[in-house]
């Protein structure tokens, strides 16, 4: 089992912005009437979910994000020693999204600086790569960045997504300290047999950007894709999503001797609420632990986990330090598991685009 | 695993279909109420009374609940009966 701990570094802030423009699931105009649309809100829990206008992108929603993080921190962009970036919707095919938000957001030129194209794992392996880096002790202050632009690489035409994803950006500040008692925790996994279950099949270098790639079918009734789009086959993510994350925390919980009781936070990434009950119960979570954000933003892939602490968390984690446990899951397929401790946290409010 | 306490557990995730019609020959997908968060509710009740995980395909590939039964008795563990 690969599993990891980190000493020494812990959460000093965190901040989210989401667009303006809000989709509500109930009217939207792929249903034939209300009743179909209350259907999947009851069983996914999500009733809307927030959108970029045309021309926005996750790295503006991320500039707006990082600055106010910096700014309730009291830190100043030169203070920054790693900048990391974990999305998938990038700006530019190349250069890294990170190196123009190095600009942006006027961070030093000798500032660490990566791209992590995660997807609804990537905030906890990016907590685990960047607190890493981290706790050799040189590198002192980090922003790590989860953030996702759903909407604009699924097709608005298909009805198996729309209802399900929304766009966000969060910023999560994190701190070399050399007197933090608690370590984080991670328990990785990864099964690639199932890099199908969600993906976009054109675009990259196997199968580059044709005139074919960009013509919209009907694949099945009601569900049009263009072949640049990404597909989210729902049964086989549903199969993987009620199995490996429950198997993956009760590799945590055993593996770091985690006396669930003392969990105050369940973080789950936001897939659906019918998936999430299904691992919170699995592992025996009571639901007053167990916040949710996914009814009012949806399913914002890496950026769900620190969004649902933003959002939801804010009060508990400014208080002493939260015994919290997380796990992010999805596309790859890919998953992964962290224990650690959240206490004194700056949350910045809510932003909005 | 037998057939008809597989129909049972079939039959406790449809709302509207009398539970007397459904036998090994119905032709699931074909129900009027049958949806996609019908399919996603069979794979959770499959998982948790089988321990097997079904695939897309499997549903995919299944015309009649003796087919579905079929591709979860294939998966289970040997020694799960």
């Amino acid at each position: 089992m690969s599993q990891l701990t980190i000493n020494n570094v812990r959460i000093a802030g965190m901040s989210a912005c989401v667009p303006a423009t809000v989709e509500d699931n109930r009217t939207l105009p792929i249903y034939k009437d209300e009743s179909e649309a209350l259907k999947v809100i009851t069983s996914t829990g999500i009733e809307r979910h927030h959108k970029v206008d045309e021309g926005t992108t996750a790295s503006d929603l991320t500039v707006k994000a990082v600055e106010r993080l910096l700014t309730d921190l009291g830190w100043a962009p030169e203070d920054v020693d790693i900048f990391a970036y974990v999305c998938t919707s990038r700006d530019y095919i190349a250069p890294q999204t990170s190196c123009i938000l190095q600009d942006r957001l006027k961070l030093r030129n000798d500032c660490c600086v990566f791209d992590l194209p995660f997807g609804c794992s990537g905030w906890v392996y990016g907590m685990s790569i960047v607190g890493s880096l981290m706790s050799h002790g040189t590198l002192k202050r980090a922003i790590l960045v989860a953030a996702e632009t759903n909407t604009l690489n699924r097709n608005p035409r298909d009805t198996a997504v729309r209802p399900l994803f929304g766009d966000a950006a969060t910023a999560t500040a994190l701190e070399f300290d050399p007197d933090r008692s608690h370590p984080m925790n991670f328990m990785f996994g990864v099964d690639g047999s199932g890099y199908d279950a969600v993906w976009a099949p054109y675009g990259g270098m196997r199968r580059p950007v044709t005139p074919e790639a960009l013509v919209e079918k009907e694949v099945a009734p009601g569900v049009f894709r263009r072949g640049i789009d990404m597909i989210v086959n729902g049964m086989d993510v549903f199969g993987f999503a009620i199995k490996q994350p429950p198997r993956s925390l009760k590799e945590l919980i055993s593996t770091f001797n985690i006396d669930t009781d003392t969990v105050d936070l369940l973080l789950l990434h936001q897939a659906n609420r019918f998936i999430d009950e299904k691992i919170r119960k699995a592992i025996k979570i009571p639901p007053e632990r167990t916040p949710y954000c996914l009814e009012e933003y949806g399913n914002v892939t890496s950026a769900s986990i620190p969004l649902t602490m933003v959002s939801r968390c804010s009060e508990r984690l400014a208080g002493d330090d939260k015994h919290c446990i997380a796990c992010g899951f999805g596309v790859g397929l890919a998953w992964a598991s962290m224990e650690f401790y959240a206490g004194g946290v700056k949350c910045s409010d809510m932003i909005t685009y | 695993m037998n057939i008809q306490e597989f129909i049972e557990n079939f039959a406790a995730q449809l709302d509207e279909t009398d539970e007397a019609l459904i036998t090994p020959e119905t032709q699931f997908k074909q129900l009027d109420e049958w949806s996609s968060l019908t399919a996603l509710s069979i794979i959770a009740m499959v998982d948790d009374e089988y321990d097997v995980i079904v695939k897309g395909n499997d549903i995919i590939n299944s015309d009649t609940i003796q087919d579905l039964f079929d591709a979860v008795k294939s998966k289970r563990k040997p020694g799960a009966d």
